[in-house]
């Protein structure tokens, strides 16, 4: 990243945040981490809106201004970089792309949905969003098994680091960890994904990230609270 | 460079068909079906293994999901966004996101109330997602008046083209009128979406894919 920028992540540690935590020790960019205290209601102080209107984290902020949703997140630092993710001229670029927003918008919401399913349904329907979520997410991993499996794609692979690896790390950490039975996930029928997650968990910078964010010693493929 | 989109009217590739028009790219139409089983076609499958579109055929292979075209194209051939190297992408790519898994989702849930919880739920989901986007419009309202974004004008209008589509709906398709949405407590996000949807490139989807004359601001009203 040339000039070199002045980077603060605000955070929470085993939040979303976590994930661009990830990335940037990848990178080795050196930032500066603004812990949000979200149970005093950090995230709703007016400092924090003009952050980020919408009262999320994470949001990182840059000489360009601050910049939040993890996907954003993800791919502005791909993009300042040229690591961790095809640039604009690669040929796999419109994979990426594609894989990268289908994580947000399909797999990560269906997250949400499973962790907090009376967001959407109201309290009393927490049990059908949560068994449809389910079954999303079964689907959705799915499809990224078979996408593995069949394209090895370099972006999301056991012999390189890339932000989606650390993305669906992450997520796949909650979904085994978090849900209730029967809905906890198993990653036996994803072995595809589990060796690219292995791979990931293992790097350098995703242990210091383990041990900031006190994630254990296998947060992707065998997390623990 | 043959581009493919595979699209219905009114679907979220009219997103992606005025991006199309506003660049002035050549590009082709592979019309879908939903009920000749289209979606769940293997060769479509390829194309999108997720069943939906947008997708769009080039070069490089397929692309999907609205966002990710978007910049795609942008990326290829500049002014529907921010460029890679503009301070505002920063800006930019957070509420193209914002409005991709989070907008784009609560008018999804308003017009099929009933796939997220279950039919008993939906007429809860429906009140739910109408408050939700009430306070979404909000966010996009304010940050209008206050920065006045480029990336919200004709000058760059790929962000304004995905909201008008998505607003487009929320007002016109729910059944029960009272859980509608309605542009009018949000004056700023009117004005922009009412200069785009007079741009040449809209009018002439406005035509092919049959939106009426004022797509984005009066959906109900068109002839």
């Amino acid at each position: 990243m040339t000039p070199p920028m002045t980077l603060t992540l605000h955070h929470a540690p085993d939040f979303a945040s976590t994930i661009v935590r990830l990335a940037l020790e990848e990178l080795e960019l050196p930032h500066t981490i603004a812990l949000a205290d979200i149970d005093s209601g950090a995230l709703a102080s007016p400092d924090y809106r003009r952050v980020n209107p919408v009262g999320l984290i994470p949001a990182l902020e840059t000489d360009d201004g601050p910049i939040f949703e993890t996907a954003a997140i993800l791919l502005w630092l791909v993009d300042r970089t040229g690591r961790l993710g095809p640039g604009p001229n690669d040929p796999d670029r419109g994979a990426f792309l594609s894989w990268l927003f289908f994580s947000s918008n399909a797999l990560h919401q269906a997250a949400l949905t499973m962790f907090y399913p009376h967001r959407p349904a109201g309290e009393g329907n927490s049990d059908a969003a949560r068994a449809a979520a389910h079954d999303h997410i079964i689907a959705r991993l799915g499809l990224i098994e078979a996408l593995i499996a069949a394209h090895h794609p370099r972006w999301l692979s056991a012999n390189e680091p890339g932000v989606l690896g650390y993305y669906i790390g992450i997520l796949v950490r909650w979904l085994v960890m978090l849900p209730p039975a029967p809905y906890t996930l198993g990653l036996d029928r994803f072995p595809q994904l589990r060796s690219v997650l292995a791979a990931h968990e293992t790097r350098a910078a995703a242990l210091r990230v383990a041990k900031a964010d006190g994630l254990g010693p296998t947060p992707f493929t065998n997390p623990r609270v | 460079m043959t581009l493919t989109l595979y699209h219905i009217p009114d679907w979220a590739s009219s997103i992606i068909r005025l991006a199309l028009e506003e660049l002035g790219q050549p590009y082709q139409i592979k019309p879908m079906d939903w009920d000749a089983g289209d979606f769940d076609a293997p060769a479509f499958r390829l194309v999108n293994p997720l069943g939906l579109i947008p997708a769009l055929g080039t070069p490089d292979g397929p692309i999907f999901e609205t966002a990710a075209i978007i910049l795609w194209l942008n990326a290829r051939y500049e002014g529907l966004a921010p460029g890679l190297q503009e301070p505002e992408r920063a800006a930019f790519l957070s509420w193209l996101m914002f409005v991709s898994n989070t907008v784009h989702p609560t008018v999804m849930a308003m017009i099929h109330p009933d796939r997220p919880a279950g039919p008993a739920a939906a007429d809860q989901m429906a009140r739910m997602a109408l408050d939700s986007l009430n306070e979404q419009a909000a966010h996009l309202e304010t940050l209008i008046t206050t920065r006045a974004p480029r990336w919200l004008t004709t000058a760059q209008p790929a962000l304004g083209h995905y909201l008008g589509i998505l607003l487009r709906w929320a007002a016109c398709l729910p059944q029960d009128p009272a859980l509608r949405f309605s542009l009018a407590p949000f004056p700023a996000l009117h004005a922009v979406l009412a200069a785009q949807e007079q741009s040449p490139a809209a009018c002439r989807v406005a035509q092919t894919d049959d939106l009426g004359p004022t797509p984005f601001t009066s959906p109900g009203i068109s002839e």
